[in-house]
C-alpha cells in the first residue's frame, strides 16, 4: 500500500487560496464555524482515515460481505466504523442543530467525503448512505416518523438505504411496480421487489430503515404515480418495541469492484404484512428523491475524484522508486538503470491522472460551495441555477474520466498494477460503478442537453457561461495566463456554437435526434467545464507564487502551473474533435437501423 | 480534582522535514499534538469521566500555532486551556520553566504529560517540571489509580511492571500503551471553539542548550547486492558486517 492517499495540501490550496472557503462562515447558517473548526474536523477526519478506513482498504476487497439466511455478512470494521462515524458526529455534520448537525458547509462535508473516499470507498458508503437516508426523513418526514427512527441512524446503530431500482426498473424509475396499499391503520402494506440496494441487509447494525419508492395502488402510471415510504427492517411497534418487518434479503450481487459494500435484494411483503410508513404527501416520492438528487450526484463525482486520488499517489509512489531503463540517449549497457518517472511517458500519465483527479476535485468543491450559498440565502436562483446545471458535469467527468486515470495508475506500474499485490487494480474496479450508479451516463447526457441547457429559457446555461467569463477575464491579466485564458474562451464559443447548432434540431420537434449524442456532448461540456476549474486553479497558484515562499511550496505552485499547462495543451483539444463529431454526425446514431448489429 | 496536562505541538510524524536557514522551516508541514501527550489528554478526560477529576486543564508552552493544539485536546473533551507565549526555540529548561511558573499559578492536584515529544524526543520536560516544582514524578506510566490523596502508578519496567505510589499532587508522564486516544468528535470541536483559552508569557530563563548545527539525515544510499549461492552469500556478508559495518560480536 502506498504511504500516501491524498494530499491535505491540495485541500488547504483549494479551500483557502481558490474558493475563500472561510468567507462561507459570513452567513448566518455557518456562523459558528471559522477556517480553525474546518481544519480541525479535516484533521480528525484524516486521522480516522490513516488509522481506521485505509488499513482495511484492500482487506474488504478481498473478503467481501457473505450471505446467509437474510443478511450479507459484513467486514468486522464496518460496526466499529458506523458507531465512531455515529459518536462523532460525522453521518450528519451538515443538518441543522435542530436535528442534531452541526451546520456544517457542504464544501467542507465534501472534503470528508473525499478524504474518506480516498482512504476506502466501500466503508465510506455506510454512513454516507445513512445520512442521506436521514436527511430525506428531515425535509420530508412526519415528526412521529423523525421521533422513531432518526436518532438510531445518526448514532450509527441503523443503516439507512436509497431503495429505488428494481429489475424492470433502473434508469426509467417511472417503472417502478412495487405497491403499497393503505392498510388504513397508520401504514402501508408494501410489496413488491428491489434490486442493487447498497447496504440493504447486514449485520453491521441492528436494524435497516429504507427509503424506498413505491405506487399506491390506484396512483397514475408514470413518474407522477410514485410515494417514497420509510420501510425498516424492524419497525417500532405502539409499545415502542422492535417487530421483525415482513422484507427480506433474498441474496446479494457479486460485483467487479466496491466489494465492501454489499448490493442487496430485497423482496417485500412475501407474508402480505410488510409495513411502510408515508413520507410527505403521496404521489411525491421522485420529487423528493431528486431534491436529494444534486447531493448524491456530487458525492459520486467526489467519490470517483478521491479514488482517482489515491491511484494517483500510488503510482507516482511506485514511479519515484522503480528502476527500470535507462535515458534515451544514455547507450551504456553498464550504467544503472533509472527510476520510471524519469520516463517522459510516466510523466505524461502521471500528469494526466492528476490534471482529471485535482480538476475533478476542484469542480466538486465548486458545486459544494454554491450549494452553500444557496442553502445561506446568496443569491439563491442564481447558485440553485448553476448546480442543476453543473450536477451531470459533477457527476459524470469524475467518473468517466476515473475509469481512464486510474487505467493510467496501472499502466505506470506495467505488469505489477495489474496483480493484486498494488492496490491500483482495486482502485480500477472501484470506481467502474460511478458511470452507472444515481444515473448512468446515458441519463446524464440527456438531462444536460435535454433539459438543463435549454431550463428557463436557457439561464442556466448563461449563467454558467458568466462564471466562465469572469475567469477568463481575471486570467487574461495575469501575464502567464492569457495563453490558457484565450484558449478557455475560444473552447467556450465552440460548445456554444455546437450547442446553437444542436438546439436548431430540437426545435424542429425531433428531439430523439436531438439528444442521440446527449453522452459525447456531456464529455465537451466536461472539458470545457474542468478547464475553467483549472484556470481559477491557475490564478490562484500565479498569485501564491508572486509572494516569496519555501521551497515546498514552490514546488506545489509550480506543480499546479505545469498540470494547468497540461490540461490546455493536452486535454482541451479533445474538444476540437467532439465539436467535429456532433455538428458533423447529428441524428446519426438514431438512424442506425437495429438489423445491422449482427 | 484538578488535572492539568502539558500538550506539546509537534509535527506530524509523517511530514517531510525541510531547513531554511539553519532551521527547521514548517511551511507547508501540518502540526499535531504530540502523540504521546494526546495519551495523556485521554487520560485526563477518562479521570473526569469517572467522577475523579473535576477539570481538564491544558497548558502548551509555544507560539501562537500551539493554540491549535490546545484546541485539539479541547475538542477530544478538556475544559480550558493555556497558551504559555515561548520562542519556538526554547530548550527543555526554559520550556519546563514556563510550564512550572504556569502550574504553580494553576494549583492542580495532578499533572500529566506524555514522557517523550516525538520531534525532539529529549524526554526531559516533565521530569525537569516535576523536580522545579518539587513533586514527585513517576514515568511512561500504563495505568493510573487515584484514592486517598494518593496516585498509584503501574510503569513499564524491564521484563515486567512496578507499581508506585506517590502522594498527590505528583507529575506523571504516560506510557503510549496507556489508552487509545478518541476522536474529537464534531460536537466536541465546536463546542472547543467556545472554551476558555488564556494566553500568558512565559517566564523568563537562559538556555542551557545550544544547537550548533541541524542537518538532514544523509539520503538513502543503493544497498550492497550479494549474488552468490548461499554459502558464499553468507561468508561475503559475514565478512561484510564485520569490516565494513563493524558490528561486533560480544
Ligand atoms: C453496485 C451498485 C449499487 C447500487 N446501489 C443502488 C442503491 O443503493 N439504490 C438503488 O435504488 N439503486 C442502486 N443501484 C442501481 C443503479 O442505480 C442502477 O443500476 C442504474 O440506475 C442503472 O439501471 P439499470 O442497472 O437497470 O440499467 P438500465 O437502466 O437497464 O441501463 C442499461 C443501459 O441502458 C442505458 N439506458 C437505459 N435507459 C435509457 C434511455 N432512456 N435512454 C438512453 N439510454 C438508456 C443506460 O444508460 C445504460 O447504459 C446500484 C447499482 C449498482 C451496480
Ligand atoms: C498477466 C501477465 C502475464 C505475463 N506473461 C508473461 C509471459 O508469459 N512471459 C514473460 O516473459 N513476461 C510476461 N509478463 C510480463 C510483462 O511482459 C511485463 O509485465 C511487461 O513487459 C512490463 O514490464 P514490468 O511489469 O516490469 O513493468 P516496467 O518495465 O517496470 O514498466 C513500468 C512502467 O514504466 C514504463 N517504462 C519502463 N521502461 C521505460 C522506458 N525505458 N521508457 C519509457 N517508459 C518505460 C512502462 O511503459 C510502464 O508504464 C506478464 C505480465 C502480466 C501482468
Amino acid at each position: 500500500m502506498a504511504q500516501q492517499f491524498f494530499s491535505r495540501r491540495n485541500l488547504q490550496f483549494m479551500l483557502y487560496e481558490v474558493l475563500q472557503a472561510e468567507d462561507l462562515c459570513n452567513y448566518e447558517y455557518f456562523q459558528d464555524h471559522s477556517r480553525d473548526t474546518f481544519e480541525l474536523i479535516i484533521d480528525t477526519v484524516s486521522k480516522l482515515a490513516t488509522d481506521v478506513m485505509y488499513p482495511v482498504f484492500q482487506d474488504m476487497d478481498s473478503n467481501p460481505p457473505v450471505y446467509a439466511d437474510g443478511i450479507a455478512r459484513v467486514h468486522p470494521i464496518v460496526r466499529n466504523y458506523m458507531q465512531e462515524c455515529g459518536a462523532g458526529g460525522w453521518i450528519n455534520p451538515y443538518m441543522s442543530y435542530e436535528f442534531g448537525g452541526q451546520q456544517l458547509p457542504s464544501t467542507v462535508y465534501t472534503v470528508i467525503g473525499f478524504i474518506m473516499g480516498a482512504a476506502n470507498y466501500s466503508l465510506s458508503a455506510y454512513p454516507q448512505l445513512t445520512g442521506g437516508a436521514a436527511n430525506l426523513l428531515v425535509n420530508f418526514g412526519s415528526k412521529e416518523l423523525q421521533d422513531l427512527y432518526l436518532a438510531p441512524m445518526l448514532a450509527g446503530q441503523w443503516q439507512g438505504t436509497m431503495a429505488l431500482t428494481e429489475p424492470n426498473a433502473g434508469s426509467s424509475l417511472a417503472d417502478v411496480k412495487t405497491s403499497a396499499e393503505d392498510s388504513g391503520q397508520g401504514y402501508f402494506l408494501i410489496k413488491g421487489q428491489k434490486i442493487f440496494i447498497t447496504g440493504g441487509s447486514t449485520d453491521a447494525t441492528d436494524n435497516t430503515v429504507h427509503m424506498m419508492l413505491a405506487r399506491i395502488k390506484g396512483a397514475p402510471s408514470g413518474v407522477k404515480g410514485i410515494s417514497l415510504f420509510l420501510v425498516p427492517k424492524f419497525y417500532v411497534d405502539e409499545a415502542g418495541n422492535l417487530q421483525a418487518n415482513d422484507i427480506f434479503c433474498t441474496g446479494i450481487e457479486h460485483k467487479l469492484g466496491y466489494k465492501g459494500c454489499p448490493a442487496c435484494q430485497l423482496s417485500m411483503g412475501d407474508n402480505g404484512s410488510c409495513r411502510g410508513y408515508l413520507i410527505g404527501e403521496p404521489n411525491k416520492g421522485l420529487a423528493y428523491m431528486f431534491q436529494m438528487m444534486n447531493e448524491e450526484r456530487v458525492n459520486v463525482g467526489i467519490g470517483a475524484a478521491s479514488k482517482a486520488t489515491a491511484a494517483y499517489y500510488a503510482a507516482l509512489e511506485y514511479a519515484q522508486q522503480r528502476l527500470q531503463g535507462r535515458k534515451i540517449n544514455d547507450k551504456n549497457p553498464e550504467s544503472p538503470q533509472i527510476a520510471i518517472i524519469n520516463h517522459a511517458d510516466i510523466k505524461r500519465m502521471l500528469m494526466f491522472q492528476r490534471a482529471i483527479s485535482e480538476g475533478a476535485l476542484a469542480l466538486g468543491l465548486q458545486v459544494s460551495k454554491y450549494i452553500d450559498l444557496a442553502k445561506a440565502g446568496e443569491e439563491s436562483e442564481k447558485n440553485e441555477l448553476l448546480i442543476d446545471f453543473l450536477v451531470p458535469i459533477v457527476k459524470t467527468y469524475p467518473a468517466e474520466m476515473g475509469i481512464l486515470a486510474t487505467s493510467a495508475a496501472i499502466q505506470c506500474l506495467g505488469g505489477y498494477g495489474y496483480c493484486k499485490d498494488f492496490p491500483v487494480e482495486q482502485y480500477f474496479r472501484d470506481v467502474r460503478i460511478d458511470p452507472i450508479h444515481e444515473g448512468t451516463t446515458g441519463i446524464q447526457g440527456q438531462d444536460l442537453l435535454g433539459r438543463k441547457v435549454i431550463m428557463k429559457k436557457g439561464r442556466a446555461f448563461q449563467l454558467f457561461k458568466e462564471e466562465l467569463s469572469g475567469t477568463i477575464n481575471t486570467a487574461a491579466e495575469i501575464d502567464q495566463l492569457k495563453l490558457p485564458a484565450k484558449m478557455l474562451e475560444e473552447a467556450m464559443i465552440m460548445v456554444e456554437q455546437v450547442t446553437s447548432h444542436l438546439l436548431q434540431t430540437a426545435v424542429q420537434g425531433d428531439t430523439e435526434r436531438f439528444l442521440s449524442d446527449a453522452s459525447l456532448y456531456l464529455e465537451m461540456t466536461g472539458i470545457l467545464t474542468i478547464g475553467w476549474q483549472w484556470l481559477l486553479q491557475g490564478v490562484a497558484a500565479c498569485q501564491a507564487l508572486n509572494v516569496n515562499v519555501s521551497t515546498v511550496d514552490k514546488n506545489f505552485y509550480q506543480g499546479k502551473m505545469l498540470t494547468m499547462q497540461y490540461y490546455f495543451d493536452y486535454e482541451m483539444p479533445r474538444i476540437n474533435t467532439l465539436c467535429e463529431i456532433l455538428t458533423r454526425n447529428e441524428g446519426f446514431m438514431s438512424d442506425v437501423p437495429l438489423e445491422t448489429f449482427v | 480534582m484538578k488535572v492539568l496536562v502539558c500538550v506539546k505541538q509537534t509535527f506530524d510524524t509523517e511530514a517531510k522535514i525541510e531547513l531554511k536557514d539553519g532551521k527547521i522551516s514548517d511551511a507547508g508541514i501540518n502540526l499535531i499534538i504530540n502523540p504521546y501527550d494526546e495519551v495523556a489528554v485521554e487520560g485526563a478526560i477518562q479521570l473526569k469521566e469517572k467522577n475523579i477529576a473535576t477539570e481538564v486543564v491544558i497548558v502548551s508552552a509555544g507560539a501562537d500555532k500551539a493554540m491549535d493544539a490546545i484546541r485539539t485536546a479541547l475538542a477530544m473533551g478538556a475544559d480550558r486551556g493555556i497558551l504559555v507565549k515561548q520562542d519556538s526555540a526554547a530548550d527543555e529548561f526554559q520550556r519546563a520553566v514556563a510550564l512550572a511558573e504556569a502550574i504553580k499559578a494553576e494549583n492542580p492536584d495532578l499533572i500529566l504529560a506524555g514522557h517523550v515529544a516525538a520531534d525532539d524526543g529529549s524526554s526531559q520536560v516533565p521530569t525537569r517540571i516535576a523536580e522545579i516544582l518539587g513533586l514527585p514524578h513517576v514515568n511512561v506510566i500504563t495505568n493510573i489509580e487515584i484514592a486517598g490523596g494518593k496516585a498509584t502508578c503501574t510503569s513499564e519496567a524491564d521484563g515486567g511492571t512496578q507499581v508506585t505510589e506517590v502522594t498527590i499532587p505528583a507529575v506523571v508522564s504516560s506510557q503510549v500503551s496507556w489508552n487509545e486516544p478518541r476522536y474529537p468528535s464534531m460536537k466536541g470541536i465546536m463546542q472547543a471553539k467556545k472554551k476558555p483559552v488564556a494566553t500568558v508569557d512565559a517566564a523568563a530563563a537562559d538556555a542551557k542548550v545550544k544547537i550548533i548545527e541541524l542537518a538532514l539525515p544523509p539520503s538513502k544510499t543503493a544497498g550492497i547486492k550479494i549474488e552468490e549461492d548461499p554459502d558464499v552469500a553468507a561468508a561475503k556478508l559475514g565478512d561484510w558486517m564485520k569490516n565494513t559495518v563493524k558490528v561486533e560480536v560480544k
